[in-house]
């Protein structure tokens, strides 16, 4: 058989320059971006759903707007349940007030015991020093930033109206629009092309099924975890912060920060709560990185985990917290069009055939 | 104007329906299969694939003829015009091995193209067209063993 060339550190190049000035420019139009992730997204986890119901006799159009409907439905739900939550929790001003008062009374505590164990940290006013820095810190960051911040999620809500829009377009038109795609590509690339979209749609399948499974397995684990500890909204802190790390490094950061404030404020007296709190977070963390996305998201993208490491950097230096969010999934994505295109480009056999096709076409 | 929208007219529907590999299918059927086939055109000697090339799928003539041109001996007795209703590249849809053949357009000629990550889909999401059209695909190959067989005693691979 015919080996293709394999690809080698060009190509390598090549993509991670690609998924780089992508990163940059998505970050421009990350407004259509996200919805359209978003979308592809409920695309790959509905999509089992609608083949299932296509098994069992229906057709694939109406398959299609009863899982599309049942997921508006839960969708409003979610939106509702939302809504009340917030109007129970009271304004977000006094919230926030709040939880970080509760937080930094933790600090405070913390800090005091630690100067207790260790004299070298009373010396070095270690108590004083950091209360000053949070001190600074919440003052601008709430005089600055948490009003810009809460404009800016309102922003995002016409845009996010578009995810089920886009999904169900995505589940009832993908094969034509696969199809439509294919059309244009010449008859010489035609099996090569082909075998790219396999490829892409497998990969994307794996990564969103990867990531809803250990998204899933660490709603249980925190959920689970904080229900023990006797904190409020177990359950739905347990899935904000799962949910909060699809962003890598830093969204499990903010959950772990969100879920010991709540801790440190529902539990002033009892600073052992919000330090099992964090105990949880990096024993979760631990699962994450060493049984769980292993058996879910690394075997599946197929990437090596240096590699990995190197591309969130690189995403979140060109693209900020868009590139953390987008850099793997994308990277994934313009891997394989690169080393199916370095194959097509090094195959002169396939080129030859190209252009005198080209040429048969144009004698006829 | 219609981009990508369905392009299922009777008249394809009736033709698809005259192919062997589909003839089994009702019509709602062959509109679900429609959507996954690929529709080429290949002008007057032009190559569809090559011996050695790695096949994904199974190429189905709908008018025109190919010319399958194979090196091996024992397959030369199976050297074969394939014409309208008829298909070439069956095995590739099971195993992603080498052409055996190398297959060109005699004349100008319209085929569609159903390939391997397309034959999942149907054995996957819709097992009843997918058994129709794999028991087709297996008395196309189960019947061109026999043709060979009927030379040769003992056939290394097909």
């Amino acid at each position: 058989m015919k080996v293709s060339p394999q690809p080698g550190a060009t190509t390598l190049l090549v993509v991670i320059l690609s998924t780089c000035l992508l990163l940059f420019l998505f970050q421009k139009i990350i407004w259509i971006v996200l919805p359209v992730l978003l979308a592809l997204m409920l695309y790959y986890i509905l999509r089992p759903v609608v083949d299932a119901l296509v098994n069992h006799g229906l057709r694939r159009g109406p398959a299609v707007k009863i899982v599309c409907l049942l997921q508006l439905i839960v969708a409003a739900g979610a939106l509702v349940l939302a809504f009340l939550f917030l109007a129970k929790a009271g304004s977000w001003q006094s919230n926030f007030d709040r939880y970080l008062d509760g937080g930094q009374n933790l600090v405070r505590k913390t800090t005091a015991s630690l100067e207790k164990v260790v004299p070298a940290f009373k010396k070095m006013n270690l108590g004083v020093t950091v209360d000053q820095h949070i001190e600074q810190f919440t003052s601008t960051f709430v005089g600055q930033n948490l009003l810009p911040i809460s404009l800016g999620l309102l922003e995002w809500l016409p845009s996010l109206l578009l995810v089920p829009y886009i999904s169900y377009f995505m589940l009832n038109d993908s094969t034509r629009l696969k199809k439509y795609i294919i059309k244009s590509v010449p008859n010489a690339f035609f099996e090569k092309a082909l075998l790219l979209f396999s490829r892409l749609d497998a990969s994307l399948q794996n990564y969103f099924q990867g990531l809803l499974l250990l998204t899933i397995l660490d709603s249980i684990c925190l959920g689970l975890g904080l229900e023990l500890l006797g904190i409020h909204h177990a359950i739905l802190l347990g899935v904000a912060a799962a949910v909060l790390a699809w962003i890598p490094y830093i969204g499990s950061v903010i959950g772990c920060i969100v879920v010991v404030l709540v801790a440190a404020t529902d539990f002033p007296d009892q600073t052992w709560t919000a330090y099992a709190c964090l105990a949880l977070f990096l024993a979760v963390r631990l699962l994450d990185d060493f049984v769980f996305m292993p058996a879910t998201i690394g075997r599946k993208l197929n990437v090596h985990p240096l590699l990995s490491v190197v591309m969130l950097f690189l995403g979140a230096t060109v693209a900020g917290a868009t590139g953390l969010f987008l850099a793997l999934p994308l990277f994934g994505v313009v891997a394989v069009i690169g080393e199916t295109v370095a194959q097509v480009v090094a195959d002169q056999g396939l080129r030859a055939r190209h252009r005198a096709a080209r040429l048969l076409t144009a004698v006829s | 104007m219609r981009f990508f929208g369905a392009d299922t007219d009777a008249q394809k529907v009736e033709m698809l329906q005259r192919i062997p590999i589909f003839q089994k299918l009702t019509r709602n059927e062959i509109l679900e299969v429609n959507d996954l086939l690929h529709e080429r055109i290949y002008e007057k000697n032009e190559i569809v694939f090559e011996e050695g090339d790695p096949g994904h799928g199974v190429f189905i003539v709908v008018s025109g003829k190919l010319r399958a041109d194979p090196k091996h001996d024992v397959m030369k007795t199976a050297l074969m015009d394939v014409g309208p209703g008829e298909s070439v590249g069956e095995l590739a849809l099971f195993d992603e091995g080498p052409r055996s053949a190398t297959v060109v357009a005699v004349e100008r000629t319209v085929t569609v193209a159903l390939f391997q990550a397309e034959l999942t889909t149907l054995l996957t999401k819709n097992k009843n067209i997918g058994v129709k059209v794999l028991m087709e695909i297996g008395r196309i190959i189960s019947k061109r063993a026999r043709q060979i067989l009927r030379h040769e005693q003992h056939i290394p691979t097909l």
